[in-house]
C-alpha cells in the first residue's frame, strides 16, 4: 500500500477558531463564464503532457484498474482516504464538472458542491498552474481519458475528523494562491524550471519539509527550506538543493536530466516514492523541460551548516570485509554476503546500472527512513522508455532481522566516507509493520 | 567491446547493461556457468573478475571491460582450482550438481586470497546457496583444502 | 582426474577467439547425454537381439548397453539423475552382474519405451520419484548385467574356440584360465550385443557375500563433471540455429490474453525475433534469452478473467485468495472427515475420556525451489518429428503429452532427459507448470529450434506447491499417561487428488494422510480421517510427499500428549514400540549416536540453553529416527545437530545414503524453519529467493548418520530422511522454550532468546 501525508488534529484546531463563511466560500475561477467548445487536439496533447508533468495517474490509477478511475489508498492516522475517479464519467467521475469547476478543484481544492479535498491533493502547488495549462489539462481529461463507471470510495476516517470545512482554513493559512509568477531577474530557462518544480512537478510535496499541520513550510525558492528535503511516509525525500551530501551538490545539471529522463545517473538509481514518479512522469517531460528543471534546481544554494563538510571517498572500509575480518565490525558480514555482489566491497556500485553507496544520500542523511525501506522492502522495477531495469533492489525483509538490517546500514552509513550514522533496530522495526515489499513485477500505469 | 575470458579475447555485440552471466551463456556459449536466480541470492553464476569472486548475473558487462574473467570452464587451468575440484571429487561434494561450478569458484577466489583460511573465514565465504544440501561435505572438502590440500 | 574427464560428454576446448557457436552448440547436444536415444536407434538395424520382440522389459541387453572398444559401458538408464545419485547406483548394481567397475561407467537417461519399464509390480510405468528407483529395479537391473555377462561370455566361447563353462569373467574381461587368454569386453561387444538374449531364468546371480560394489561406498560417476561446469543441464541444451524464449505469465492461473499494448514496440526491441500469444502467457523469442526475458517482462498486457470452467485438473487462481485466510478455512472445514484409518474406536474412546488433550497444527503451501530453473529445448526436424530436451522425471508421460501438443504420433517424439538441476517432484508432468508445451508451441511457430528458459520469478509463479493442511487433534491418556486414543482430522487436498482428478469410487488419496497413517505405535484406538478441501492451488509433489508435513503434525502432537502423560518423549516412544524390533533397534541406534537420549534442556559448553527434540517417521519402505538438539539465538532458532538412523532394509551404496540423509535433513530443516509459499490477492508473494529463503549454510547443522540394514525389503532413500527432522526440531524447541510450536516455519513465530 502506499500511503501519503498525515493530516493531524491541528487542522480541527484551526477550524474552532475561523468562521463559518470562510468555509462555505466559493472560490472564484477566471473560468466562470467558459463555454464548453471542441478542442484542438494540440490542446489536449499538452492537456496530456501537463497530465504527466502532473503525475496524476500516481494517485488516481491502479495498476489494475482503468486509467484514472481512482483508488490509491492513502493512509491517514485518522484512517485511509482514497484517490478519486477523475474520468469524464458523469455520474461517478468528473464528467459534470465545467471547466471552472475542474479549475476550483485543481487549483483551490474545492469540488462543485463546495467539499474541501484533503490536501493530499497537491493543490497548493497546482495553484501556481497557468490558467492555459489547467484548460489544457480539463480538455485532456475529458476528451482524451474513457469514461470509466467507478464509484469512489468513502474515506475511512471518521466523525468528527471526517469533516472537510475546517480544511479552508487550513487552505487560508497554508496556501498562497495565485498562478506562477515570472521572475524578471531570471532567464526564461530558468523561469520555465521554477513554474514546472513549483507547479505541476509538485516536488516540494515530498521534498519540502512540512510544518505541524503537514503544511509544506516554502512554496518556493525565497525560503532556504524549500526543498532542502523531507521525511514522509517512511521515505526520506532528499534535498534538492546544492547541498552536497544529502542533495544534490554533486551533481552536475546533465546529471540531473539523465537522472529524470532516464532514472539514473552516476549518483544514483531512483527508488521508493521516486521510482514511481520517475515512471510515470518525469521520464515523459521534454529535454528541454528536463534541463530547465536541472538548471531551477541547481540554482537553489545548499546549507553547509544542515548539511555538513561535504563527503569524500574514504577507502579505508574496505579491509572490515576482507574474510578474516568480518566479525569484528557488525554488519561487515551482511554487506559482504547481501549487498557488496551489487554494490562492491568499494561501494562504488555499478554505475549507472547499480547505485553506489559511498556519498549515496540515503548514507550520508541523518534520516535513516530510505535505507531501512529500501533494504526492508527493496525498489520498484525501474521502467524508462517502457523497458525495465535489468538489476532491481530486492527485499531483505524475509531474510535479515531488525538487528542484521540495522547493522549492515550502521556499517554502509559509517564507511567509504560516509556520515550517516549508526541505524538502531528499533527503528528497523519499526518500519518493518506497516510497510510492504515492493513487488518484482513491472507495473506500468495507463494514461489512456 | 572487448573482454578478457579465461586469457582470451572475445569481441562481444550484447548492450553495455546485460548481465555478464547472459554474455558468458549465450553469446560466448560457456554454459558451465549458471542461472540460479538473477538477484544474487544463490551464486550459481559466480565467476571470478581479477581473481574476486563475483555474481555475474547482477555483474553488467561494460563494467568488467579490461578485466581478467575466469570461468569455471577454465577452473583446472588454475593450480588452485585444480586442487580444489580434486578436493571436491575426493569428498564426493555435489549432488545435482547445480550450484557447484558457484561453489568451486567461491572457494577458488578464497584460497587463491588466503591459502589458509581459517573455519571462521570459510564460513564467511561459502555462502552460495544449495537446495540439495551439501554444504557439509563443501565444510569438509574447505577444511581439507585450507590445511594445505589433502590430495583427491 | 585424467581417467574421469574423458568419460563424459566434455565442451570442446575454448581455443582462441570467438568461434561459430551455434556449430559448437549442435555438435555439444548431439554426442552427449542429450542425444542419447538418437544415438541408439542408429545401432537397432541388422541385430537379432536388437530385434527381438517383445521381450520383458529390463531384458533387451542391447537397449541398455553399450561397450565401447575402450571397454567403457555406457549404460541406459529407467531412471533420471537429479542429485539423488541414482546413474551410480544403477552402474554398481549392473556392474556387479556384469562384472566391470562401475568407475568405467557412463549412464544417460535412457529414451521413453517398454524396455525401461522396469518397476517391478508397476508395469507400463516408469517415473524417478518415490524413493522408488533402486528398490524396484534392483531385481531387474541385476539380471541385466547377468544376461550381458552371460552374451559376452557366448561371443568370447566363439572368438576363443573354448566351451562356457570353462570361461570366467574378471572385471572388463573374459578369462580362460585353461590356456591363459582373455579378451577384453570392448572386443567382445560388437558379436555379443548382437546375439540373442539368453532366457531371463538361466542366469544365475552373484551370492551378495561376493559383492565387489554393491553396498561399498563406489564413487560417484558426475562428481568430477559436476565439479567443473561440464555437466549438462536441460537449460544448457544448445543445437544449430536455435533461438531462445522467455515468458511472461498471466498473473493468475486461468486468465488469458486481452491485449498486448506495446506488441510493436516489443518486436522493436534488440535482438527480439516474434512475440507469441500463448494460453496464459505472453513468450518472445530472441536471438539471445536476457533480450527475450527484458522484452517479456516489458510487456503491457490486458489479462483477461478466466471465462467458463477451467479444462480438467485445471484451477482458475481466485483474485482474493490468500493461503492467511486459506488456512483459516481449512481450520474451520467442519465434519469429521473420511476415514484413511482406523483402529479400535478412538471416537467412543475419546467421547467417554474425562481429558482430552486436542491440538490444532498447520503445514503451509511450499515450493519446490530447486536450483535450476525451469527450461526445455524443442526442435522439428525435418522428417516431422520432434526432439525435445526437457527435464523430467517420467519420460514416457512426457512423450504421450509432448506428441498430443505436437499433433504428432507419440513415436515421433524423442525425449531427452538431462541431468536434473534439482527436483524434488518438480519435474513430473505438470503441463500447466512446465515450459514444454511452450517450447513445442513457439518451435512449431518459429520453424527454428526454440530453448523456453523460465526465469525465477515465471517458475515461482507457476510452480505447483505441496498441500496446505490444517489437522485436528485430539488424544487422552490412561490412568498411566499412555496414550489410549488419538485422532487426527486433516483438512487438506492430496496432491494425487489434486493432479488427477478425485477417485470416482471415493477412494482417498493416501498421500494426503501418509506419516499421519501408518504410524507403528502401540495406541489402542486410533482414527485417522481426512476433511477434503479442494484448493484454488495447482499441488504437485515435494519430496516425501504426505510424510514432508503430516510426519511433522502426527509426531509433535506425540510429544504433546507424552508431557501430558509425563511421559518422557523418548521413552514412551520406545514403550509404544516395544515388540517392533525394526523400530526399537532404530530408536536406540539414534539414540547412540547421539550420546546417549537427553531432553535437557541443559547449558552448552558455549554457555547457550539447549534441548533436544526427538522423531520418527515410516516413510517410502524405509524406517527413520532423528534427534535434533536445538537453542534459541536473537529469537532465531539455531539447529546445532542432527542425529539420524535409517533403516532402508538393504543398501546398494552407503555413502550415497549418507549424502542423500543430508540432503533430506537440509530440505527438512529448510522448511520447518524458513519455508511458506504465501499468496495474497491470487498471487505469490514471493518471486524468487529474495522474498522464499531456503535455508543457507550457516544455518546447517552438523549432520551424524547411522545407516541399519534390519534385511527388511529394501526401502527407498532420497525422500526418507525428510520427515523424522521437522518434528524432531519443533519438539525441541517446544521444549526448550515451554511454548508448542504448531506450524511450519518456525520463522512465523516469535522466540525470546
Amino acid at each position: 500500500m502506499k500511503k501519503r501525508f498525515a493530516i493531524p488534529a491541528v487542522v480541527l484546531l484551526a477550524a474552532v477558531a475561523g468562521g463559518v463563511w470562510l468555509a462555505k466560500h466559493h472560490p472564484a475561477s477566471p473560468f466562470e463564464a467558459a463555454e464548453k467548445s471542441a478542442a484542438a487536439p494540440d490542446l489536449v496533447a499538452r492537456g496530456e503532457y501537463v497530465a504527466r508533468a502532473s503525475d496524476c495517474v500516481a494517485c488516481h490509477s491502479l495498476p489494475d484498474g482503468a486509467p484514472f478511475s481512482g483508488g490509491l489508498e492513502m493512509a491517514t492516522p485518522m484512517g485511509s482516504i482514497f484517490a478519486t475517479n477523475i474520468t469524464p464519467d458523469p455520474e461517478t467521475g468528473i464528467g459534470a464538472y465545467s471547466l471552472a469547476d475542474f479549475d476550483r478543484a485543481v487549483r483551490s481544492g474545492v469540488t462543485p458542491d463546495g467539499r474541501r479535498l484533503y490536501p493530499a491533493m497537491p493543490y497548493p502547488s497546482y495553484a501556481k498552474l497557468t490558467d492555459e495549462d489547467v484548460r489544457a489539462l480539463y480538455t485532456y481529461f475529458m476528451e482524451a481519458v474513457e469514461p470509466a463507471n467507478h464509484p469512489n470510495r468513502p474515506s475511512g476516517i471518521d466523525w468528527p475528523m471526517d469533516q472537510r470545512w475546517p480544511l479552508a482554513f487550513w487552505n487560508m493559512m497554508f496556501t498562497e494562491g495565485g498562478v506562477y509568477e515570472a521572475s524578471t531577474s531570471e532567464d526564461a530557462l530558468w523561469n520555465r524550471g521554477a513554474y514546472l518544480v513549483q507547479s505541476a512537478g509538485h516536488c516540494g510535496s515530498c521534498h519540502t519539509p512540512r510544518g505541524p499541520a503537514m503544511e509544506e513550510r516554502a512554496l518556493d525558492e525565497s525560503s532556504p527550506l524549500y526543498l532542502s528535503g523531507a521525511l514522509l511516509d517512511g521515505w526520506y525525500a532528499p534535498s534538492l538543493r546544492n547541498d552536497p551530501n544529502t542533495g544534490i551538490g554533486r551533481w552536475s545539471e546533465a546529471d540531473v536530466v539523465a537522472f529524470l529522463k532516464e532514472g539514473r545517473n552516476a549518483h544514483a538509481v531512483v527508488f521508493g516514492s521516486m521510482a514511481d514518479a520517475f515512471n510515470n512522469s518525469t521520464q515523459f517531460l521534454t529535454d528541454e523541460d528536463l534541463r530547465a528543471i536541472a538548471h531551477y534546481l541547481k540554482s537553489l544554494p545548499g546549507d553547509p551548516e544542515r548539511d555538513g563538510s561535504p563527503w569524500e571517498y574514504d577507502p579505508a572500509s574496505a579491509a572490515a570485509l576482507a574474510p578474516a575480518r568480518r566479525a569484528e565490525v557488525p554488519g561487515a558480514q551482511t554487506y559482504a554476503t547481501k549487498c557488496a555482489y551489487c554494490h562492491g566491497a568499494d561501494g562504488r556500485g555499478r554505475a549507472p546500472w547499480i547505485p553506489p553507496l559511498a556519498g549515496a544520500v540515503s548514507a550520508l542523511a541523518p534520516e535513516d527512513a530510505s535505507a531501512i525501506n529500501v533494504t526492508l522492502n527493496g525498489s520498484a522495477r525501474v521502467v524508462a522508455g517502457g523497458v525495465p531495469d535489468a538489476y532491481r533492489m530486492p527485499p531483505f525483509r524475509a531474510q535479515l532481522s531488525d538487528r542484521e538490517i540495522a547493522d549492515v546500514l550502521s556499517f554502509i552509513r559509517s564507511a567509504w566516507g560516509n556520515s550517516g550514522g549508526a541505524v538502531a533496530p528499533e527503528a528497523v522495526a519499526e518500519l518493518r509493520g506497516p510497510t510492504d515489499p515492493a513487488s518484482s513485477q513491472v507495473i506500468v500505469l495507463q494514461m489512456r | 567491446m572487448e573482454l578478457r575470458i579465461n586469457r582470451e579475447t572475445y569481441s562481444v555485440q550484447s548492450e553495455g547493461d546485460t548481465p555478464l552471466l547472459w554474455v558468458i551463456r549465450d553469446e560466448l556459449g560457456l554454459t558451465g556457468t549458471k542461472y540460479g536466480c538473477g538477484i544474487a541470492q544463490c551464486g550459481a553464476c559466480s565467476v571470478l573478475v581479477d581473481g574476486v569472486v563475483t555474481r555475474s548475473c547482477v555483474t553488467p558487462v561494460d563494467s568488467v571491460e579490461g578485466s581478467e574473467i575466469t570461468t569455471i570452464e577454465a577452473i583446472e587451468a588454475d593450480e588452485t582450482g585444480r586442487r580444489v575440484v580434486e578436493a571436491w571429487v575426493a569428498h564426493q561434494v555435489p549432488q545435482c550438481g547445480y550450484c557447484q561450478s558457484g561453489q568451486v569458484m567461491a572457494a577458488t577466489a578464497l584460497l587463491r586470497e588466503s591459502p589458509n583460511p581459517s573455519e571462521e573465514e570459510i564460513a564467511a565465504v561459502m555462502v552460495n546457496l544449495c537446495r540439495c544440501g551439501t554444504y557439509n561435505a563443501i565444510k569438509a572438502a574447505m577444511a581439507d583444502l585450507a590445511d594445505g590440500g589433502e590430495r583427491g | 582426474m585424467g581417467d574421469l574427464s574423458n568419460r563424459t560428454l566434455t565442451r570442446p576446448e575454448l581455443s582462441g577467439g570467438p568461434v561459430n557457436l551455434s556449430r559448437r552448440g549442435f555438435l555439444l547436444a548431439s554426442s552427449g547425454a542429450a542425444a542419447g536415444s538418437l544415438v541408439l536407434g542408429l545401432g537397432l538395424p541388422g541385430s537379432r537381439a536388437r530385434a527381438q520382440e517383445a521381450m520383458a522389459p529390463g531384458t533387451r541387453v542391447p537397449a541398455f548397453l553399450e561397450i565401447r572398444p575402450d571397454g567403457t559401458v555406457r549404460l541406459l538408464s529407467p531412471f533420471v539423475e537429479g542429485g539423488q545419485g541414482v546413474f551410480t547406483a544403477m552402474a554398481q548394481i549392473v556392474g556387479e552382474e556384469l562384472d566391470a567397475d562401475p568407475a568405467t561407467f557412463v549412464v544417460e537417461n535412457a529414451p521413453p519405451g517398454a524396455d525401461y519399464q522396469v518397476m517391478e509390480g508397476m508395469p507400463g510405468f516408469r517415473i524417478t520419484g518415490g524413493s522408488l528407483s533402486v528398490r524396484t529395479s534392483y531385481a531387474a537391473m541385476r539380471r541385466l548385467g547377468a544376461l550381458a555377462r552371460a552374451m559376452l561370455m557366448t561371443a568370447a566361447a566363439a572368438q576363443l574356440g573354448a566351451p562356457v563353462s570353462e570361461l570366467s569373467t574378471e572385471p572388463g574381461r573374459v578369462v580362460h584360465a585353461a590356456s591363459g587368454r582373455s579378451l577384453g569386453y570392448g572386443e567382445l561387444a560388437p558379436a555379443a550385443l548382437d546375439l540373442p538374449v539368453p532366457d531371463p531364468e538361466s542366469v544365475t546371480l552373484r551370492d551378495p557375500a561376493e559383492f565387489r560394489w554393491i553396498r561399498q561406498p563406489v564413487k560417484r560417476l558426475d562428481v568430477y563433471e559436476k565439479s567443473t561446469g561440464k555437466a549438462v543441464f536441460a537449460i544448457d541444451a544448445q543445437v544449430e540455429g536455435m533461438l531462445h524464449a522467455a515468458v511472461q505469465h498471466a498473473p493468475r492461473l486461468g486468465m488469458t490474453i486481452g491485449t498486448i499494448r506495446n506488441e510493436d514496440e516489443l518486436r522493436a526491441m534488440k535482438g527480439v525475433h516474434s512475440v507469441h500469444h500463448l494460453p496464459g502467457a505472453v513468450a518472445v523469442v530472441a536471438e539471445r534469452w536476457w533480450d527475450a526475458k527484458r522484452a517479456a517482462e516489458a510487456a503491457q498486457v490486458d489479462w483477461r478473467e478466466p471465462e467458463g470452467a477451467p479444462e480438467p485438473n485445471l484451477r482458475h487462481m481466485p483474485a482474493d485468495f490468500s493461503t492467511d485466510a486459506f488456512g483459516d478455512a481449512l481450520e474451520r472445514a467442519p465434519g469429521d472427515g473420511e476415514e484413511a484409518e482406523a483402529k479400535g474406536d478412538a471416537p467412543k474412546v475419546l467421547g467417554e475420556a474425562e481429558t482430552v488433550v486436542g491440538a490444532t497444527y498447520r503445514a503451509p503451501f511450499v515450493n519446490h525451489a530447486q536450483l535450476e530453473p525451469p527450461a526445455t529445448l524443442a526442435r522439428f526436424n525435418p522428417d516431422g518429428t520432434l526432439d525435445l530436451w526437457v527435464p523430467n522425471q517420467a519420460p514416457d508421460m512426457f512423450q504421450a503429452d509432448a506428441a498430443k501438443q505436437a499433433g504428432i504420433e507419440p513415436a515421433r517424439v524423442r525425449v531427452h532427459s538431462p541431468l536434473l538441476g534439482g527436483f524434488f517432484g518438480r519435474h513430473f508432468l505438470y503441463p500447466s507448470s512446465n515450459p514444454y508445451p511452450q517450447a513445442i508451441a513457439l518451435a512449431k511457430a518459429v520453424g527454428r529450434p526454440v530453448k523456453v528458459i523460465w526465469s525465477r520469478e515465471e517458475e515461482f509463479l507457476r510452480d505447483r506447491l505441496r498441500p496446505m493442511a490444517v489437522t485436528r487433534f485430539r488424544g487422552t491418556l490412561d490412568a498411566d499417561g499412555l496414550p489410549l486414543a488419538l485422532e487426527a482430522v486433516s483438512a487438506c487436498e492430496g496432491p494425487s487428488e489434486a493432479i488427477s482428478g478425485r477417485d470416482k469410487d471415493g477412494k482417498l488419496d493416501p498421500m494426503a494422510t501418509e506419516g499421519l497413517t501408518g504410524k507403528a505405535y502401540a495406541i489402542p484406538n486410533v482414527r485417522v480421517a481426512q476433511i477434503y478441501v479442494q484448493n484454488p492451488t495447482m499441488l504437485g509433489y515435494w519430496r516425501s510427499v504426505g510424510h514432508s508435513m503430516n510426519d511433522f503434525l502426527y509426531e509433535s502432537f506425540f510429544d504433546e500428549m507424552a508431557d501430558q502423560g509425563g511421559q518422557d518423549p523418548y521413552e514412551l516412544r520406545l514403550r509404544l514400540l516395544a515388540g517392533n524390533e525394526r523400530l526399537t533397534n532404530l530408536l536406540k541406534a539414534v539414540g547412540d549416536l547421539s550420546g546417549g537420549w537427553r531432553r535437557g534442556p541443559f547449558t552448552a559448553e558455549d554457555g547457550s540453553r539447549r534441548a533436544r527434540g526427538v522423531a520418527m517417521a515410516s516413510p517410502f519402505g524405509s524406517e527413520a529416527a532423528s534427534i535434533a538438539e536445538v537453542s534459541i539465538e536473537e529469537g532465531e532458532v539455531r539447529v546445532h545437530d542432527l542425529w539420524q538412523a535409517i533403516d532402508p532394509g538393504s543398501i546398494v551404496n552407503p555413502a550415497i545414503i549418507e549424502a542423500q540423509v543430508n540432503s533430506a535433513v537440509a530440505l527438512g530443516l529448510s522448511q520447518v524453519l524458513l519455508e511458506e509459499a504465501r499468496y495474497e490477492k491470487g498471487q505469490p508473494v514471493a518471486r524468487n529467493f529474495d522474498m522464499y529463503p531456503i535455508l543457507p549454510p550457516d544455518r546447517m547443522p552438523r549432520v551424524h548418520v547411522r545407516v541399519v540394514e534390519s534385511g527388511a525389503p529394501m526401502g527407498g532413500i532420497g525422500e526418507p530422511g525428510l520427515p523424522s527432522v521437522p518434528p524432531a526440531v519443533a519438539n525441541a524447541v517446544s521444549h526448550l522454550t515451554g511454548q508448542r510450536a504448531r506450524r511450519m516455519p518456525l520463522s512465523r513465530l516469535s522466540f525470546e532468546s
